[in-house]
């Protein structure tokens, strides 16, 4: 066998076919032993590529949504009904109407505000404030010790955190008292957005010039806010 | 409803909650089988935000349709066929070619001669994977749909034949042609990585 003829059976070759003849030439050929070798190389290191790469969490959270709206996943039946003195709406005006609206100005705030460096005890940006609910006044978030930080935009990351939490335990007893049998789905759909949050913020505090992870952010505000929404939505 | 999280119920457990309904039972099927998809979209396309968009289609196709799954097949081969055709059909919509067109210009003589004899860099034992996949984003389209549903993603070349609508010998044909050009890029990736070096 010659160098030209490798290249015919080469294909069944890489796929673990025998061949007398070719593996006497390649013991006899560095050149097509190398060429051989580096093609079963190619074919076996693009087999690790298969499910190396994660989605991010707002995937999971538009599926979900998308099933939702068009029936697909279906709600459970309320246990309880909410109590007839309580408008579901009136509940509802209160309580996530100004959340949503409040994480879509934090969006807001992280399109208009790149990071730039902070000086120390200076008040946190507005995006801490408004997560906060309007029953509850936003001062007691934003009024969180800065000084304990290792650094003002950390000490943000935490004012945010602190905030977001609070306010989702809000909202989930709410939901809890109101429509109890949607509790577990938007505590499903909390969690995710938040990890998405909380993803896309750790990164941008690392890349804070990086446009792609600033629009990561802005959009996992969104989809909270978008979150929010659809709770108002379902009890009206 | 109970909140089962992956592990605590089988898949098709999951499969016969779906089918009723259930969020819980979808998520975990969305995460059983999302690095999958996602990466499959992504190696096809290059593209991460389109590789999301269509990641979001292959599950929203496959959800809607989960009554209808019998389990004569496995799920995940149900589901990634549902996968390839959406983005092969995305690539349609594209204007891009699912079998290379350099496979009708070039002839038999031309393309993996210059490769033999060649004494430059070696890619010996190793490969690192970002270059892998840069190589493979680097592909002509034709070449990179046959070289990612047969070598990464385990597809034969007969169902590539019948998923992308060419002959058995042009699928081979076109997966071997492109080890051959992943291979020189490989190649020039770590010359120039040493040069600069």
């Amino acid at each position: 066998m010659k160098c030209a003829d490798v290249q015919r059976v080469l294909p069944e070759v890489i796929e673990n076919r025998q061949d007398g003849e070719l593996e006497a030439h390649l013991k006899s050929c560095p050149a097509c032993s190398e060429l051989v070798s580096d093609l079963k190389l190619i074919s076996s290191e693009a087999r690790q590529l298969s499910a190396s790469d994660e989605p991010a969490p707002r995937v999971w959270v538009r599926i979900a949504a998308e099933l939702r709206a068009e029936g697909v996943i279906r709600e459970p039946e309320a246990a309880t009904p909410a109590p007839a003195t309580t408008s579901r709406r009136s509940w509802s005006a209160w309580w996530l109407v100004p959340v949503a609206a409040a994480l879509l100005a934090g969006a807001s705030y992280i399109v208009t505000h790149k990071p730039a460096p902070q000086v120390a005890g200076q008040q946190g940006p507005a995006v801490t404030t408004p997560a906060a609910p309007a029953s509850q006044p936003p001062a007691t978030v934003a009024q969180a010790p800065a000084a304990k930080a290792s650094s003002p935009q950390n000490a943000k990351n935490r004012e945010v955190a602190e905030a977001s939490s609070a306010e989702d335990q809000q909202f989930l007893s709410e939901v809890s008292q109101r429509a109890p049998g949607m509790r577990v789905t938007y505590e499903n759909q909390l969690r995710s957005v938040n990890n998405y949050i909380r993803d896309a913020q750790a990164y941008l505090d690392q890349n804070p010039d990086d446009e792609d992870a600033r629009q990561h952010l802005i959009e996992a505000y969104q989809q909270k806010a978008m979150l929010y929404q659809m709770a108002l939505d379902h009890v009206q | 409803m109970t909140d089962p999280k992956p592990g605590s119920i089988t898949e098709a457990e999951a499969i016969e909650r779906a089918k009723q309904g259930d969020e819980a039972a979808f998520e975990i099927l969305y995460h059983l089988h999302k690095r999958r998809v996602y990466s499959l979209c992504l190696r096809m396309l290059s593209n991460p935000a389109q590789a999301e968009d269509l990641a979001q289609e292959a599950f929203l196709q496959l959800f809607r349709k989960i009554s209808t799954f019998r389990g004569e097949s496995a799920f995940s081969t149900w589901l990634h066929r549902m996968t390839v055709n959406v983005v092969l059909m995305q690539l349609r919509k594209k204007g891009l070619p699912l079998v290379s067109l350099e496979e009708t210009l070039e002839t038999e003589e031309e393309t993996p001669k210059k490769e033999l004899g060649a004494q430059d860099v070696k890619l010996t034992g190793s490969i690192d994977r970002l270059q892998l996949q840069r190589a493979i984003d680097r592909l002509p389209p034709g070449y990179k749909t046959v070289f990612v549903l047969h070598d990464v993603e385990g597809f034969e070349h007969n169902e590539i034949a019948e998923l992308v609508g060419c002959s058995i010998g042009n699928s081979k044909s076109q997966l071997h042609k492109a080890r051959l050009k992943l291979r020189d890029y490989l190649k020039f990736m770590r010359a120039e990585k040493a040069g600069n070096t």
